[in-house]
């Protein structure tokens, strides 16, 4: 099985949109302001239902967990079908911190963002030391995320099982309220798309679009793939564990389902593809654009997959590369200009 | 102990045609089709329904297999044709995006329309005595099914020419092609077997347990993990891997416990991957 993603096995699914790159850091602080701007006037929308906020609050938890997942997939190659157990390992890591452990909320957070991070550092370490391809990733990653949802129902002295654990701290802070958990949740994303995007704009930015474009190239060329595949996870991971953690302290309440394979990797596998792999703001068109689909469609229940299933098809057939680089190209071709890249 | 090993070859028989039908797409096609348990599913529904519109159970069980087959020949005509334009790794991803597609439109649907819906075929009669241990009788009569199953693979692959052409596709296309054989045919074929296959799925489960409309995901993810395990493309190793993991497991459940059986049996697939990513019997790459 082939690794490298060069023109010879087609980059479409993977990402690979970039000519070259802009290094200048206020086209990235404007467009991301521009986001961060848009998203902040929600709450004045939807502030009085609770109900939609709480919907909102996860859209954001998905922009987070999307970005994360994108720095590790879209930038890297590596399929880590364990984003919800890495999400997990932070909002339970929290959660257990704080609740059994007694240590101070923040110190909490930290904490288990370390721990998520470090995990998917081993992962991806694991992952580059046997050189597993994409799927292989994929699949191990996949069978780390089954073993973390059953340890969570094993262990349920320490996690409360399949009915979840309580959380105690921050019972009665502004956390729980649903307006200033939109906002921190929103700046957690705002400030995950700045990283994204300085990473992008740095040495290592250079050193991502170089071995996704061709692994061997890059090798060659004097860049350590190894080191930068691990570097990306254990951001990544960082990511999704802060999120994790927020969204779960938010919540005041973690379950394994809230963490679950098909509760956050599928979805975040859709919205990131929707949106685009690889390219910055596509985790925002697609989480967005995804937890409103599956909001209009939640009346009818169950049925609600057949339209998803259905539009995830046509998705991959017609846009296989997703929204924001197939519309970018095309005004590229249309204006010569260097629009939303 | 006897008891413990005699578990787990039923337990790894059922694992092992779980991923027959899988590893072979995925061999020969270079096709994730994690919509593979919702065959399994839609197979189970059609002899349900049969039973309940008066069908008796062995003219029913046929039926589905004729469904699984038809299924199999429709995801080749339809969802797997932009799959196959593609090439290497592409194709893997495309395949798994496209048949999780396909897995939401079923599960959807039948969790709508049916929720309670569950396939038991019922097998009269008190257990068996192996060995001097007393077994179930619907899995005794499930792994007898599974074991003619295999043996007809296997004389399938190794004695008709027409199997042989399969392996020789799955070991080099290219060459495959040079001596005039038509890998779309033979991709065609497969695709077929793989559904009587998850149809074959469904009946042996429903030995053992109900197989409800919700099955579909859980039996897609043990048929991938059996097949890297085994050896992507390698019946036999299917059959080999599911043997090891079902004692595995039996072991596990026997001295550890319930929760820690499903880790241990994910640990060994994970071990086994890192050691040997081509599977126990796959081809190397």
């Amino acid at each position: 099985m082939t690794e490298r993603f060069g023109e010879a096995t087609g980059t479409s699914v993977v990402g690979g949109t970039e000519r070259h790159a802009s290094r200048s850091v206020l086209g990235l602080l404007v467009p991301v302001a521009a986001v961060g701007a848009v998203l902040s006037l929600v709450p004045l929308w939807l502030g009085d239902s609770r109900v939609n906020m709480t919907v909102a609050i996860l859209g954001l938890a998905f922009v987070s967990y999307t970005i994360g997942f994108n720095l590790i997939f879209g930038s890297t190659g590596q399929l880590f079908l364990c984003v919800g157990a890495l999400a997990g390992i932070g909002g339970y890591g929290a959660a257990i911190f704080a609740d059994t452990a007694g240590l101070p909320i923040l110190a909490s957070i930290l904490l288990a963002t370390v721990a998520s991070s470090l995990m998917g550092g081993l992962l991806s370490w694991i992952a580059v030391r046997r050189s597993l391809g994409v799927i292989f990733t994929g699949i191990v990653t996949l069978i780390f995320a089954l073993a973390f949802h059953n340890l969570l129902l094993g262990l349920g002295d320490l996690t409360g099982g399949e009915s979840g654990f309580l959380i105690e701290a921050g019972r009665d802070s502004f956390i729980r309220e649903r307006v200033p958990a939109y906002y921190l949740m929103l700046g957690l994303s705002v400030v995950f798309l700045l990283v994204h995007g300085l990473l992008r704009r740095s040495r290592v930015g250079w050193a991502f679009r170089a071995l996704r474009d061709d692994e061997v190239a890059a090798e060659l060329a004097g860049v350590n793939v190894s080191r930068y595949r691990v570097y990306a996870a254990l951001i990544g991971a960082a990511m999704l564990g802060m999120t994790g953690a927020l969204y779960g302290l938010s919540q005041g309440r973690v379950s394994p389902t809230t963490y679950g394979f098909a509760e956050v990797d599928v979805v975040a596998v859709v919205m990131l593809a929707f949106g685009g792999i690889g390219s910055l703001f596509g985790p925002i068109l697609g989480a967005i654009t995804f937890t409103a689909i599956n909001e209009l469609l939640d009346p009818v229940g169950h049925l609600r997959l057949v339209p998803y299933g259905a539009l995830v098809i046509a998705l991959f057939l017609w846009i296989p590369r997703g929204v924001i680089p197939t519309v970018g190209d095309w005004l590229r071709r249309r204006r010569g200009s260097s629009f939303l890249r | 102990m006897t008891a413990i090993i005699l578990d787990g070859i039923v337990l790894g028989l059922q694992f092992g045609l779980l991923a027959a039908g899988f590893t072979l797409v995925y061999g020969l096609g270079g096709v994730l089709n994690l919509a593979y348990g919702q065959m399994a599913v839609i197979s189970a529904m059609v002899i349900l329904f049969s039973m309940n519109a008066g069908v008796s159970a062995i003219p029913a069980v046929g039926i589905g297999l004729v469904a699984g087959g038809l299924l199999g020949l429709i995801f080749d005509q339809t969802i797997l044709r932009p799959i196959y334009r593609r090439h290497g790794e592409a194709r893997v991803l495309l395949s798994l995006l496209l048949t999780l597609g396909v897995a939401f439109i079923v599960d959807g649907f039948l969790n709508w329309r049916y929720p309670t819906a569950g396939l038991t075929v019922g097998i009269d009669g008190g257990p068996i005595e192996i060995l001097g241990v007393p077994m179930r009788r619907g899995s005794i009569v499930g792994s007898v099914i599974i074991l003619v199953v295999f043996a007809l693979l296997l004389v399938f692959f190794r004695g008709t020419s027409l199997g042989r052409a399969v392996r020789s596709v799955i070991e080099d296309e290219e060459g495959a092609r040079l001596v005039g054989i038509d890998p779309s045919l033979m991709l065609r074929i497969i695709l077929i077997l793989s559904g009587v296959l998850a149809a074959v799925v469904a009946v042996t489960q429903s030995m053992v347990r109900p197989v409800t409309v919700t099955v579909g995901f859980s039996i897609t993810v043990l048929a991938l993990i059996v097949t890297v395990v085994g050896g992507l493309g390698s019946v036999t190793g299917a059959f080999l891997a599911g043997l090891i993991l079902g004692v595995i497991s039996s072991f596990a459940t026997a001295r550890i416990g319930t929760f820690l059986s499903l880790i241990i049996l994910l640990v060994a697939a994970a071990i086994t991957i890192l050691i040997r990513p081509s599977g126990l019997l796959g081809v190397k790459e």
